[in-house]
């Protein structure tokens, strides 16, 4: 056991000091699609893409749609003078129409990373973080599971794990919610005491993904519950997932103040 | 002809007068019978009494609606079609009451295609199930029912467990997949293959790189078209990270089961090292958007030498924490005689992957049918006899050492070579094939049909589909407390298995 010790010790810090300072990816990291040009578009853009994420509305702009888009490249690949992936972790948002990009003037702006920083340091009860899969497909499970590593280390901002869904503050729900974890979904919402935030973790939780709606799934958790932080991905980073729980936080503590 | 062959091609000829089975052409390492739906179950028996694995049973649409079933014998994949209707189902799903590795198998193809019983309601399905429905099967006074899921303690993918238990001993377990089910294998349906394997990708994340590279191989195989050798030397490194990312993940879970926190940490990094490769080679810390039906999209972005030089780092810690591991009594104490399953249960179950070679079944699907760069790369099956978790873990200790072995081979082969990287398929083709690989939860087989370039038909047969019926008989001489540690030995998904 001391040798275990002594082996824990024997590194350097290598947690992450997000959100106080960036955390960058590798270059090439495939964070999410950027538009580069939206105008003039013409409509067979998209036939690109496999969940339908592009849009054309009449005046023939172009949309990206971040909640669907499983940041798989075809687009990028067909048309890289209109789409492009940004190397970047941060990507959750509190409104589904903000993952829609361009983003019309209207869409309020997202707290920055410093802000989230000054939130999270004055977090002076723990947050307890409840999950629950809806029929993810498997990898955003290890992206959470990834925030208790020594890597992430998410404790360290005051975020603790919880079984019990009565203890719970914030719901991690993955999945396009399949028609038998519909019940269960609700009930462990209803059981967790006010104020509470729902927080959809992955692009199939955020859309469906690639399963639209209908008997075997309801295609989105917002379809089920009100969602109040959407963090896409196919699957989100760690660090993405980290900064949709710091949005939640900053709902909870907007309600509590 | 050696031996093998020709005891084989007797046991063809003996099988298709016997059955008046007519045998079809097929790519290489396929061997396709067709024979009458009231004689499958007959076939079936045979190939059973001859030494074949149950792989998997299910509903092909062309060129004409039929059962297929596949079984694996000496380094061939024996595929049984019988063409039928609904009407003759039945006969054909009797495999499923006599060869335990069927039962599932058979059962979801009922549920699927077969009659719908009238009393469905009543009916407990496999399928669709229903999370409040409880079963008690031991009686007794002080026997109760804890229903473990789907919503699980943890973080941790949807399944339920009925653990009938009086506190301490654990008569009767048993699983309840298909809470995840999503109906990935008709999202298929009518997709381009270049399109589709995005959605091969993402039946079950933790193995993006399998699925995409057994689907991608059943495409080829159906098309004729096999890719670049450069493609192949690059879906094997892609595999072996990821079967050493699933290798580490399911040795920090049994050490945190064992409150060994610092162990769990340990190996936590050496995964998220992999994962951090993984994510600098293609963008993707699953190793996505890379493996594409023709070859692979781009050479890997991250520098050979750099990554060579990461991996001797990387074995150097790997030892020592491993050896910390296997010294710990307080972990090892748990694993040691845990959930021991015997081999001719495991046989009997058809069981695939380290859960397998865990009870000393050679089966890998690298060595018995290997396939791209597994026909250059040497490979060393591992195995362990004594059949309970601690051989589980051993087995998967010893592969990520194998893993390490095959990435240095295959990452020297690309470093000193050049080629292309992708072959452009015909985009009108037809035809059908299987594809496998060896997951890092077992072989993995999914089968593809083209029809003028359109996909009509996929069907995956998941290693964690196949195994997990195993876990209700794997608690023979446990208690409850083992659960955890049993359950993580076995190092599935259920994302796989539900689809």
């Amino acid at each position: 056991m001391l040798q275990w010790i002594a082996r824990g010790l024997g590194k350097g810090r290598i947690t992450t000091r997000y959100p106080r300072h960036a955390e960058a990816p590798p270059a090439g990291f495939r964070g999410r699609i950027d538009v580069l040009d939206s105008d003039a578009a013409p409509a067979e853009l998209t036939g690109l893409c496999p969940t339908a994420a592009i849009a054309i509305d009449r005046q023939r702009r172009l949309t990206v749609d971040r909640g669907r888009c499983i940041l798989c490249g075809a687009c990028v690949q067909a048309a890289p003078d209109r789409f492009a992936f940004v190397a970047q972790y941060e990507t959750a948002t509190r409104t589904r129409s903000a993952l829609i990009v361009p983003e019309d003037r209207e869409t309020p702006l997202e707290p920055l990373r410093e802000t989230l920083a000054e939130q999270a340091r004055a977090l002076r009860r723990s947050i307890h973080v409840r999950h629950i899969d809806c029929g993810s497909d498997g990898s955003e499970e290890w992206e959470i599971q990834a925030l208790w590593n020594p890597y992430y280390d998410i404790q360290r901002l005051g975020f603790f794990l919880t079984n019990a869904p009565r203890h719970a503050d914030i719901l991690l729900a993955t999945g396009p919610v399949t028609s038998a974890m519909r019940g269960p979904l609700e009930r462990t919402w209803d059981v967790m005491p006010r104020p509470k935030a729902l927080v959809a973790v992955g692009s199939d939780a955020c859309s469906g993904g690639l399963s639209d709606a209908g008997d075997l799934a309801a295609g989105s958790v917002d379809a089920v519950l009100p969602v109040d932080v959407y963090v896409p991905g196919s699957p989100p980073s760690p660090i993405a997932i980290m900064h949709g729980l710091l949005l939640a936080t900053g709902l909870l503590q907007a309600v509590a103040a | 002809m050696t031996s093998a062959t020709k005891e084989q091609s007797e046991l063809w000829a003996g099988l298709a007068e016997d059955l008046g089975a007519v045998q079809e052409p097929a790519p290489s390492e396929e061997r396709r019978l067709r024979v009458p739906a009231a004689d499958f179950d007959r076939a079936a028996r045979v190939l059973k009494e001859a030494g074949a694995r149950f792989v998997t049973v299910f509903a092909a649409s062309t060129p004409e609606p039929a059962i297929i079933g596949a079984f694996a014998l000496r380094g061939e994949l024996v595929v049984v079609r019988a063409p039928t209707d609904d009407t003759d189902l039945a006969a054909v799903l009797t495999i499923g009451d006599w060869w335990p590795a069927a039962r599932w198998a058979a059962q979801e193809l009922a549920e699927r295609h077969g009659p719908r019983p009238a009393n469905r309601s009543k009916k407990r399905l496999l399928t669709a199930p229903d999370a409040d429905l409880l079963d008690r099967h031991v009686s007794g006074l002080d026997v109760f029912t804890i229903p473990y899921g789907p919503v699980r303690s943890g973080i941790f993918e949807a399944i339920q467990f009925q653990i009938e238990t009086g506190g301490e001993d654990v008569p009767r377990v048993q699983t309840r997949p298909f809470f995840k089910h999503r109906g990935r294998e008709q999202r298929f349906v009518r997709l381009r293959p270049d399109k589709a394997v995005y959605v091969a990708e993402r039946v079950a994340g933790i193995a993006s790189v399998a699925y995409a590279s057994a689907f991608s191989q059943a495409v080829e195989r159906a098309l004729g078209a096999p890719p670049p050798p450069r493609a192949e030397r690059w879906r094997a490194v892609y595999g072996e990270l990821e079967r050493m990312a699933c290798h580490l993940d399911v040795i920090a879970k049994e050490a945190e089961t064992a409150a060994l926190y610092v162990g769990q940490a340990r190996f936590q990094i050496l995964k998220e090292r992999v994962m951090r490769w993984r994510s600098r080679l293609t963008g993707s810390r699953f190793g996505r958007g890379m493996i594409v039906p023709g070859g692979v999209r781009f050479e890997g972005a991250m520098g050979l030498d750099e990554l060579l030089g990461e991996i001797d780092a990387f074995e150097v810690d790997l030892r020592r924490d491993r050896r910390l591991f296997v010294g710990t009594a307080s972990m090892t104490d748990r694993l040691v005689g845990s959930g021991r399953l015997p081999r001719a249960l495991v046989e009997d179950y058809g069981a695939v992957g380290p859960l397998a070679r865990g009870s000393g079944l050679s089966t890998d699907a690298r060595h018995e049918r290997p396939y791209g760069d597994y026909k250059r790369l040497g490979l060393q099956v591992i195995t362990a006899s004594e059949g309970d978790a601690m051989a589980r873990v051993n087995v998967r200790f010893r592969e990520l050492g194998e893993s390490l072995r095959l990435l240095r081979q295959s990452i020297d082969q690309l470093r000193r070579s050049n080629g292309e990287l992708q072959k452009r398929l015909p985009t009108d083709g037809s035809g059908s094939a299987f594809g496998w690989v060896e997951a890092p939860q077992g072989e993995l087989v999914i089968w593809v049909e083209l029809r003028d370039g359109l996909l009509e038909r996929v069907h995956i047969a998941s290693p964690s589909l196949r195994n997990w019926a195993l876990f209700d008989h794997a608690f023979p001489r446990d208690v409850l407390t083992d659960f955890a540690f049993i359950e993580h030995s076995f190092g599935l998904t259920p994302a796989g298995a539900d689809r």
